[in-house]
């Protein structure tokens, strides 16, 4: 195979260069079978990325070495490549299959988007609780904290949905129908922060200090700010396993599941037997307890 | 001692890689600051005054305010693309006699030990044959970004690198006010006051100096707390969050109920689509 090539996606030329380059070394992922994933994958994932402002993480040789994050689009990006200006950064919108190809060209190999859309930009869909094992513990304390919350959110009738994160942890999306900003966001977070490292204190932290947490899960409620992103749905990882941060049921967690079972090479077949389970964020639901919730938060 | 810098010392075609220790630690007694009312350690918040959101780490950028409210941003790749060349190295550039730099050049000191034992023949090398000459080392070294003129020396066998400020940074003495010119002294009293400094002529034992404010104030500190003079901050307060949730548990649950048995819930506790209720605080 040549050193390079033009591909046609949607009547779009994309210069497609070292197609045999390893991507993920230790899963023998080259970047062609990459960009073959990725077109599979696409339809799941650009409907949750395409409003968004998008940051990716490139490695140009691979997961495992140096990487940077790209956020402002590139000076050399294709006039068809859609962005939004936000805080004098052009963000590329992650909207369409060649866009996708083109970045999967570039060895962006995660991609992290915003809580709000771009048409929003003080209000995220999504409230984000992200539970990510301090050091020295393991995926199933993360799994058991989450149990917990959703335990909490069924007594409020709050629906939340998780996925993993793809690394290590965990992460509950409740969705808001994009009915607070983001101060109010934060303080229903802050809530729910402070509730459960008071109800679990041997087992949930908000303390900011690492050296503080000890063997305690960290509750980030903090990460919710206008211009910060987060691993998206579907997103691959930079993980030896090039695995996937994919939604999982609240019975699958129960049960006992890795965030290395899902990776990039098995992620089609498991969506197209479950069904995409983060549709229901893009409808955008409004969930009328949340309110309740933030006027407590306010007493607290 | 912590290695503060790693890299190497050129001189001709010789690298000597070494580690670089801060030579001196500052001893000042550092105060808390508290809220005068609840003697609790206030906490700095950085506040966007624009926006009226704190900040995070991940929200800062670099400014350079070129003129008054207009900044250019500078981040770290640009400041990496214009890194000098020398950022792993203390590229000597000529030997001279330390008495022609004058101590207001000297800035800050550090100890320079060879990394390993490869190392240390040619540090060893280095030492020995300037102390020979009695010439030290004018060498361009860059820490944490900043590039900086230094001199390299020895003590006690031990290489000390001092950095020293270039040319244009030290003030110019036609700049301070208030110095006599020319005024006529009497041999008499110029012969008195030599005179005076002959008598308070001894060597220089650094160990003979104390710093007696630092001893004064940790006696008084000793004292105070000994004598139970201390305030303490109390916890911060907080109402108990869980027994608020257990409250609005409670309400949710009976807002429910009542919607099952067809009746409407108390308005408080209705909310309506597309509208929120107003929010109390405190």
């Amino acid at each position: 195979m040549p050193d390079a090539e033009i591909i046609m996606i949607e009547g779009k030329k994309i210069r497609f260069s070292n197609p045999e380059k390893l991507l993920w070394p230790k899963a023998g992922i080259r970047k062609i079978d990459y960009l073959a994933r990725m077109l599979e994958l696409a339809p799941y994932i650009l409907p949750h990325s395409k409003d968004r402002l998008l940051t990716s993480i490139r490695y140009p040789h691979g997961a495992g070495d140096e990487s940077f994050f790209q956020k402002n689009a590139p000076e050399y990006a294709p006039e068809w490549v859609k962005t939004h200006t936000w805080n004098d950064t052009d963000y590329i919108l992650l909207d369409s299959l060649p866009t996708l190809a083109w970045l999967v060209n570039l060895a962006a190999l995660e991609f992290h988007t915003s809580f709000n859309t771009w048409q929003r930009e003080n209000h995220p869909t999504s409230l984000v609780f992200d539970l990510d094992p301090s050091e020295g513990q393991r995926f199933e304390e993360a799994a058991e904290v989450a149990l917990l919350v959703k335990e909490t959110l069924d007594s409020l009738s709050v629906k939340g949905y998780v996925k993993t994160s793809g690394a290590t942890g965990l992460q509950i999306y409740i969705p808001t129908g994009g009915r607070y900003d983001y101060n109010e966001a934060r303080r229903i977070n802050e809530f729910f922060g402070r509730y459960f490292s008071q109800k679990y204190p041997g087992k949930i932290t908000i303390e900011r200090m690492v050296e503080k947490r000890g063997a305690r899960l960290y509750f980030d409620y903090l990460q919710m700010w206008q211009g910060k992103t987060i691993a998206m749905v579907y997103t691959p990882r930079a993980t030896d396993h090039a695995s996937i941060s994919m939604p999982i049921g609240w019975d699958e967690l129960e049960k006992g599941i890795r965030p290395e079972d899902f990776t990039l090479n098995n992620a089609l077949e498991r969506i197209k037997k479950k069904g995409d389970l983060f549709a229901p964020l893009l409808e955008n639901p409004v969930q009328e307890s949340l309110d309740s919730i933030l006027k407590y938060a306010g007493l607290s | 001692m912590h290695t503060m810098w790693k890299g190497s010392v050129s001189f001709g075609l010789v690298n000597i890689p070494v580690k670089m220790f801060a030579a001196t630690e500052d001893k000042d007694i550092r105060f808390k600051t508290l809220h005068k009312k609840c003697r609790t350690p206030i906490r700095q918040e950085r506040v966007c005054p624009a926006c009226n959101e704190k900040i995070g780490p991940d929200d800062l950028v670099r400014g350079f305010e070129y003129e008054p409210g207009r900044f250019v941003l500078i981040d770290d790749e640009d400041l990496e693309a214009i890194q000098p060349a020398t950022a792993k190295t203390a590229e000597i550039l000529d030997f001279v006699d330390l008495r022609e730099i004058d101590p207001i050049y000297f800035d800050k000191s550090y100890y320079l030990a060879p990394q390993d034992n490869t190392g240390g023949k040619a540090y060893s090398l280095l030492c020995q044959a300037m102390k020979n000459t009695g010439r030290i080392a004018v060498a361009k070294i860059t820490i944490r970004n900043k590039q900086s003129l230094a001199v390299i020396r020895v003590l006690d066998n031990i290489l000390v690198l001092e950095t020293i400020f270039y040319p244009d940074e030290v003030r110019p003495v036609s700049q301070v006010p208030g110095i006599p010119g020319d005024i006529r002294i009497e041999e008499r009293e110029l012969s008195m006051a030599r005179q005076l400094i002959e008598n308070l002529t001894s060597e220089f034992r650094p160990e003979k100096y104390r710093d007696e404010y630092r001893e004064d104030l940790l006696e008084l500190i000793r004292k105070k707390a000994e004598g139970k003079e201390i305030v303490t901050a109390p916890e911060a307060p907080q109402r108990n969050v869980v027994d608020l949730m257990a409250a609005l548990q409670a309400s949710l649950q009976q807002a429910q109920e009542m919607r099952k048995q067809g009746k409407e819930p108390p308005a408080r506790q209705r909310a309506k689509k597309g509208k929120k209720e107003p929010v109390e605080t405190g």
